[in-house]
């Protein structure tokens, strides 16, 4: 939900490495933050982490660069996020690893363990959520794995900082780890023992290498041409269909199978027991909130809460005292007045404390319009995020999605559209196919409106009948719908599989709540402020240069007769191309000053949800999507965006609503 | 597509029982003929060559060829099911002029003895003429219901068939039919290695997966190979041949519980899992 730009361009430093792995959710950037003491977004659903964060720890006198890496379930990656770890480990050559594991699913944490011993790095085991393991009745004789692994193993409860003090002591012993801990079926090995003459040296064992080529891994065929003449890729594939066409099943299920048939015997060799189910309040809830009759009602109250929360709470009541009461009352009339006696110059004074001004205009919407709306839905999001309630909310609405051609999983990035689709244009990465990625970059850029959009417009309809609301949502659903459905069908390729894991429901950490909405509040403040800032700028010349009306003329056939709006709407949608919520304050203050009926706020909130994305979205979907998709995205959207909003203006007048 | 051989087993296994039922009834299986001028050349030749390749397996029996003994052997069995033993009853059956010495040979090789006028099968004849009609019978019904052979010509190749396929083969004959309880005359085929595993491992156990009740817990048996990722993915997530899982609910997606992991999916990967009911103790 934050602008994370500033975290991908670190790994060129020249410290030695300390690297978090593990299967997803399972606590690794819980870790990395109490490692750096720097925050990175922790929450309760895979898929937190897309992408790499560094950060710096002194361990033992010695200073190393700490990376915290998107979960993954195989070191065969399915998604770009699994891809990117992988590619860590492959070009990192010194490094320790950390390989955090949920000790409730310790088999599936082993089976990531065991590709780390095949790749022939060290690591050290920590068996995160320790607490809940126990309490399920799960117990792990730690000594005893821990010789089967030859590995070191910690128990720890990281949310609450327990038993992370020995991370440091392990980390630098030398232990011996058995290399090879699987012998595969016979064809397989001795295709092994083929290939692995053919590679070069890597920062991981040749027989990984090898085990990954055979299993068909495509996103290694980049490392493949930089590193190995076309001859021998050829061989080398050669050698993996010739070892294919001798089973019927993949060759990567075959190595997934033997790998944990060995799992499950370290399992019984060790003694590890599995615990009954747990029969909390807490999991009958996490149940019923997944429950096709239960999860309607629980999916409703939370709207509702929502709604309340941001709409009422935020939107309403927060904002008339902010804006009325702390900006109108108490802080503009001195400052105007300070700056009539201070500042002589009158266009120097217009553009502080004019109708364009910084103060007047730019600070008022972004801290007594925006912020307080914002600071309501961050909170909210991540009681959602850390209770774990968006995977459910997925599973919910699976059926819906699959409407749009795309699955349950969509659901994760266009929820957390609804809080920064920036943010969430990236999280598009967990997606496994780049038709769905697509579909739901544009599908972001279309229709979802983000928090601040979102708490403007709530705070907008809150005073309207609710039918106008019940319109808006439905709309705009229809269209997602429509629109999601058409590009799955025009698309080419295939949509991914619907496989989400869900996460036990939690409650959520007070401290992690604070901490998380602070930093999106400190993110919003720093990137947010100067855009309006800046659009307030942008107005304040275009309107001292009389080019304001100009462009109000020229927009007049599309905003006043399509729309049926205000000339003066024109200029929310100008700003609203630099800020989303932006575009939605300015309609907020024409309806404040009565320039708009109700009609009118409907046709104008249609658009603007719709209209453009952000320009931060915008360059977001220029780094993912690449230029030329961007491009297209933005060029369907604009007619679309007016047109559904002039069909819908002539539509309520043709019906005389 | 790659071939998904259990999967057949268990649809023909869940058919076989009818079609048994409506072929069942057309007749009684007839014997196998043995040319007999042509076989005592053929025991002259092989007697002047010295030992065979079968009497090397038969070692006491020499001069009688195998096949003689089968069709002796395959008689007992079939006047047997019949509730006929008597000796008699089979000398005026059997078209092998011979039958008396043979058979006399083959007391004295412990395949069966005499109770009285009773043949009574020992341990080895036994096990030996059940492998014969189980041979022949798969054969029969392989004959006429794949190839789609005459009647006559079926009984012709699986009168060869018979004494030469090896235990392997009969086996996936067996798997591949789905196991038949019975041959197209409706006579019970004797069970062979093959089906006793089918039954204790697949028989009526196998469901596919979406069949699980909720609450219920399943072992998976096997996943069917769709799309190589979806197979990659799942077993990275645990689900692979052997694991347990329970089905927590249906709808509005399907949830299944691996160990302390929640996973929903969508019903086209489900389908494609089947599993066999596990007991809550697993």
């Amino acid at each position: 939900m934050e602008c994370r730009a500033d975290r991908s361009k670190h790994l060129t430093s020249s410290l030695p490495k300390l690297i978090l792995i593990g299967n997803p959710n399972v606590g690794k950037s819980v870790i990395f933050n109490y490692l750096t003491g720097k925050y990175v977004t922790v929450s309760n659903y895979p898929g937190t982490t897309v992408e790499v964060a560094t950060g710096t720890v002194r361990m033992g006198g010695k200073r190393l660069q700490v990376i915290d890496t998107p979960g993954v379930n195989s070191l065969i990656p399915m998604s770009e996020d699994e891809k990117v770890t992988r590619d860590i480990l492959l070009s990192e050559a010194s490094k320790a690893l950390i390989q955090v594991v949920d000790a409730k699913n310790l088999r599936r944490g082993l089976l990531i363990s065991l590709q780390l011993m095949e790749m022939g790095l060290p690591f050290t085991l920590v068996l995160n959520m320790w607490d809940e393991a126990k309490s399920r009745g799960i117990t792990i004789p730690t000594e005893a794995l821990k010789k089967i692994l030859g590995a070191p193993i910690l128990k720890a409860v990281a949310t609450r900082r327990k038993g992370l003090e020995k991370v440091g002591d392990q980390i630098h012993r030398s232990h011996s780890l058995s290399l090879n801990p699987v012998t595969y079926p016979e064809p397989i090995e001795a295709a092994v023992s083929e290939i692995v003459p053919l590679l070069p040296e890597a920062a991981i064992s040749k027989r990984s290498l090898a085990l990954m080529l055979l299993a068909g891994d495509e996103s290694l065929s980049g490392w493949l041409h930089q590193n190995l003449s076309e001859e021998t890729i050829r061989r080398i594939e050669t050698i993996r269909e010739h070892i294919q066409a001798k089973f019927t099943d993949p060759v990567g299920y075959l190595i997934n199978q033997a790998r944990l048939r060995k799992v499950d015997e370290w399992l019984s060799q060790a003694g590890v027991t599995a615990g009954g189910p747990p029969r909390s309040f807490s999991t009958r809830l996490g149940n019923l909130a997944i429950h096709p009759l239960w999860g309607l009602p629980i999916l409703l109250f939370v709207l509702f809460v929502t709604y309340e929360f941001v709409g009422v709470f935020g939107a309403q009541i927060s904002v008339r005292f902010l804006e009325e009461t702390l900006f109108g009352q108490w802080l503009l009339p001195p400052i105007k007045g300070l700056m009539q006696g201070v500042v002589p110059n009158r266009l120097l004074q217009d553009f502080l404390i004019g109708p364009y001004g910084v103060f007047t205009m730019a600070l008022t919407y972004a801290l007594a319009i925006v912020f307080p709306i914002v600071g309501c839905f961050f909170l909210i999001f991540g009681l959602m995020e850390d209770s774990g309630y968006l995977p459910r909310l997925a599973v919910m609405s699976n059926q819906i999605f699959k409407k749009m051609g795309l699955n349950g999983k969509a659901v994760l990035p266009m929820v957390l559209g609804l809080g920064c689709d920036t943010m969430a244009t990236m999280t598009t990465r967990i997606l496994e196919t780049e038709k769905d990625r697509t579909i739901v970059t544009f599908l972001l850029a279309l229709g979802v409106p983000c928090s601040a959009q979102l708490g403007v417009i709530l705070g907008l309809f809150s005073a309207l009948p609710l039918g106008y609301l019940m319109t808006w949502v439905v709309l705009i659903c229809a269209i997602l719908l429509v629109v999601g459905r058409l590009a799955s069908k025009l698309l080419p390729g295939a949509a991914s599989d619907f496989v989400l894991e869900i996460p036990p429901l939690r409650v959520p950490q007070l401290s992690n709540i604070v901490v998380k909405t602070l930093a999106r509040i400190e993110w919003y403040l720093k990137e947010a402020v100067p855009l309006f800032v800046l659009g307030t700028a942008l107005l304040f010349v275009l309107h001292e240069t009389k080019l304001l009306d100009l462009l109000e003329r020229c927009a007049r056939p599309l905003i006043v007769s399509l729309l049926g709006l205000p000339a003066k709407a024109t200029e929310a949608f100008m700003i609203g191309f630099l800020r989303r919520d932006y575009g939605a304050a300015g309609l907020f203050m024409l309806a404040k000053e009565g320039l708009l009926d109700s009609h009118q706020i409907l046709v104008s909130l249609v658009t603007i949800t719709l209209f453009i994305p952000c320009i931060a979205q915008l360059f977001m979907m220029i780094k993912e999507r690449g230029l030329k998709k961007a491009f297209w995205m933005t060029a369907i959207i604009f007619p679309l965006a007016f047109g559904v909003g002039g069909l819908l203006h002539w539509a309520m007048r043709f019906l005389g609503v | 597509m790659p071939r998904m051989p259990s999967v057949k087993g268990v649809r023909s296994s869940l058919l076989s029982p009818l079609r048994v039922h409506l072929q069942g009834t057309i007749g009684f299986g007839r014997l196998c003929q043995i040319d007999l001028q042509k076989k005592g050349e053929a025991m002259k030749d092989e007697m002047g060559n010295g030992p065979g390749p079968h009497r090397k397996r038969w070692g006491r029996m020499e001069g009688v060829e195998e096949e003689r003994v089968d069709e002796l052997l395959e008689l007992i069995w079939t006047l047997r099911e019949k509730g006929v033993s008597d000796l008699d009853q089979l000398l005026g059956e059997t078209k092998d002029v011979e039958a008396k010495s043979i058979l006399r040979l083959m007391i004295r090789d412990g395949l069966f003895h005499m109770e009285g006028n009773r043949m009574v099968l020992k341990e080895r004849g036994e096990e030996k003429a059940r492998e014969l009609i189980r041979r022949h019978r798969l054969t029969e019904r392989l004959l006429s219901e794949i190839f789609e052979l005459s009647e006559a010509e079926v009984e012709e190749e699986a009168c060869k068939l018979e004494h030469i396929l090896s235990p392997g083969v009969t086996d996936s004959v067996c798997t591949f039919l789905g196991h038949p309880p019975t041959c197209i005359h409706g006579k019970p085929i004797p069970r062979g290695e093959c089906c006793v595993k089918f039954k204790k491992e697949m028989t009526p156990l196998v469901i596919p997966l979406e069949e699980l009740g909720l609450g219920e817990k399943g072992r998976i048996v096997f996943i069917h190979p769709r799309s190589h990722q979806r197979l990659d993915r799942l077993s990275s997530l645990g689900i692979v041949p052997g694991s347990v899982l329970r089905m927590h609910q249906k709808n509005p997606s399907y949830v299944l519980q691996i160990g302390e992991t929640t996973l929903a999916l969508d019903r086209d990967i489900v389908k494609d899992i089947y599993v066999k009911r596990a007991m809550d103790a697993d």
